[in-house]
């Protein structure tokens, strides 16, 4: 019997040490500052300004979406509303975030992947808010295609309906079973008019898609959805593409952004991103590892993507240049990314007042110690702020200059 | 806690009812954490290593996994050393279970276990910015080739020939 005890205590003083252990390796080792649904504790936030100048939040926290809001620029926050009572399991790659978009009469609707298998195949659910986001309606799938779904992106055109485009692997059985190879996954869209409640089938845009890397979505004009997205061209060459659309449901034709020639079997996990400027000059920023360059960079066009400038590169080399985004606001463009110097993550910003031509010297806008989300533009119509997830410092709202 | 107890009290029990009884065998997945990198490459140094960062979310590790193992079974001259390196939470659950598939469960296993993925990576290689699959091949002389993606059998057959002939 003394043997016995002696067992006992032995293993319980096992068993809390290993329950110390894990308690005092958690936070160092999760991405999240903490396991609750509160925004300090999110990995992904999403950031939107409505039309009166609230700044509207969603975020993955604690397994849970939610949503807040905030009418003094980030300072101060609503009761964040969670939009499910049950935890969900949420995609995490690295480019999947919650989707948000504010219509001007207050609605608001999201989507968002969970990962609905224990395969990670994803599934694209959608909700909204009629009541200024103090309810969400039950969650719907966006499509109801039961193969994988994920990286959706979520855009409000200006007659309030909302367009929505994400990367599908639903062609790629048909295609395997009668023999075909069938590389990557497809980009998929479709459209609501009713602010998001309610979803048009699901179509095809575009084959042979990079499987896991997020896309870029702004419009051209009211109905002309443009998507931005890694492409598979021939030869397994993953580079860039941009769709415009003739309306919400014509896909256009495929061009190419820029001939990296990345040819890589790989998940990059780094897509690209969009702006277009109310000239119409499409802006984009994006990621390559390719033999003709590697790196951040960024490249205009004035013929809605037929042709390119030359790729302009970003941000210093040796400090792995990351996660590049840009914003189109009334007094020009503004790009940011994150570099890396070994110990701390900063946020280079520029800006260009002449359409992409030219832009500003870099500079650092912010910085942090520990892991952070991917740097997001967000304007309310007046200026551009930085939008930052940081899990040592929190979340962040900085304005970015004036464009200047 | 109650877990725990659970398993105190189970571990009693079968000490006390069957003593010398094998525990259930599940391999060890090290934690990869700041510095584990100039770990791998110290306890390896001198022998051709073949390092893979993979994930259990990327598709294409799937189908490279299963060739791996095979590679590994067919070459024991070489240390084979598999991270899984997709962000973190990562599943300790299905990356043991993609491992033992594939037949790497008896692999020198590391999991991404710090949540500054950046900081990880740069230690490992500035250059890297996370996509998986990636193969380092690491030589007698510590030479370092990246392989960017799926590796091919073929091109890792040759690097070891290249291995043993530079031995002799």
């Amino acid at each position: 019997m003394l043997r016995m005890s002696l067992l006992a205590t032995l293993a319980l003083s096992l068993c809390q040490t290993a329950a110390h252990a894990q308690m005092s390796h958690h936070h160092h080792a999760s991405e999240a500052a903490c396991e609750e649904a509160d925004l300090r504790c999110a990995s992904k936030v999403t950031p939107a300004f409505a039309s009166d100048g609230t700044l509207w939040l969603a975020w993955m926290a604690g397994g849970r979406i939610s949503v807040a809001s905030s009418k003094d620029q980030g300072r101060s926050f609503s009761t964040p509303v969670q939009v499910t009572r049950e935890k969900l399991n949420l995609d995490w790659g690295p480019d999947a975030r919650p989707q948000i978009v504010v219509e001007k009469t207050g609605g608001i609707a999201l989507a968002f992947s969970i990962f609905r298998d224990k395969a990670f195949n994803g599934q694209v659910l959608t909700t909204r808010s009629a009541d200024d986001g103090q309810s969400f309606a039950e969650l719907q799938p966006i499509t109801a295609s039961n193969e994988s779904q994920r990286f959706v992106a979520l855009g409000l055109d200006v007659d309030g309906s909302a367009f929505a485009a994400w990367i599908d692997k639903r062609n790629r059985v048909p295609a395997q079973q009668s023999g075909k190879k069938y590389e990557g996954a497809a980009l998929f869209f479709t459209s609501s008019k009713d602010g998001g409640a309610t979803y048009a089938e699901a179509r095809l845009a575009s084959d042979n898609t990079c499987e896991c890397c997020r896309l870029g979505l702004a419009f051209a004009g009211p109905g002309r959805p443009v998507v931005v997205f890694r492409n598979i061209f021939e030869g397994g060459v993953r580079d860039h593409a941009v769709m415009t659309f003739a309306d919400p449901a014509t896909p256009g034709e495929v061009r190419r952004v820029s001939n990296d020639d990345w040819q890589i079997a790989a998940c990059p996990h780094h897509g690209p991103s969009l702006s277009i400027s109310p000239a119409g000059t499409y802006h984009i920023a994006w990621y390559t590892n390719g033999k003709a360059r590697k790196g951040l960079f960024y490249a205009r066009s004035g013929d809605e993507g037929r042709t390119f400038s030359d790729p302009l590169a970003l941000g210093r080399a040796d400090r792995n240049p990351t996660r590049p985004h840009v914003l189109t606001g009334p007094r020009g463009a503004t790009m940011v990314w994150k570099e890396f110097d070994g110990e701390k993550t900063s946020v280079n910003a520029m800006t260009s007042r002449d359409e992409g031509k030219s832009w500003s010297k870099p500079v650092a806008i912010a910085t942090t110690t520990d892991t952070s989300d991917h740097p997001l533009l967000v304007s309310d119509g007046q200026k551009v702020y930085l939008s930052w997830m940081t899990k040592a410092d929190g979340y962040r709202l900085l304005p970015i200059g004036d464009g200047s | 806690m109650k877990r725990c107890l659970l398993a105190a009290i189970f571990l009693i029990v079968s000490l006390a009812a069957a003593p010398g009884a094998e525990a259930p065998s599940e391999f060890k997945l090290k934690p990869f954490v700041r510095g584990s990198w100039q770990d791998v490459l110290r306890s390896h140094a001198g022998r051709p290593t073949l390092v893979h960062f993979w994930g259990v979310t990327c598709g294409p590790c799937k189908i490279e996994l299963p060739l791996l193992g095979q590679f590994m079974k067919d070459h024991s001259e070489i240390d084979v050393v598999m991270v899984s390196a997709d962000l973190v939470p990562n599943l300790p659950g299905p990356t043991r279970a993609m491992l033992e598939k594939a037949g790497l469960g008896s692999a020198e296993n590391w999991i991404f276990s710090d949540g500054f993925v950046e900081r990880l990576r740069f230690e490992i290689d500035p250059a890297w910015q996370g996509e998986i699959p990636r193969t380092l091949l690491i030589g007698r002389d510590g030479t370092v080739t990246a392989i960017e993606g799926s590796a091919e059998i073929p091109d890792l057959e040759k690097w070891l020939d290249r291995q043993k002939a530079a031995a002799k």
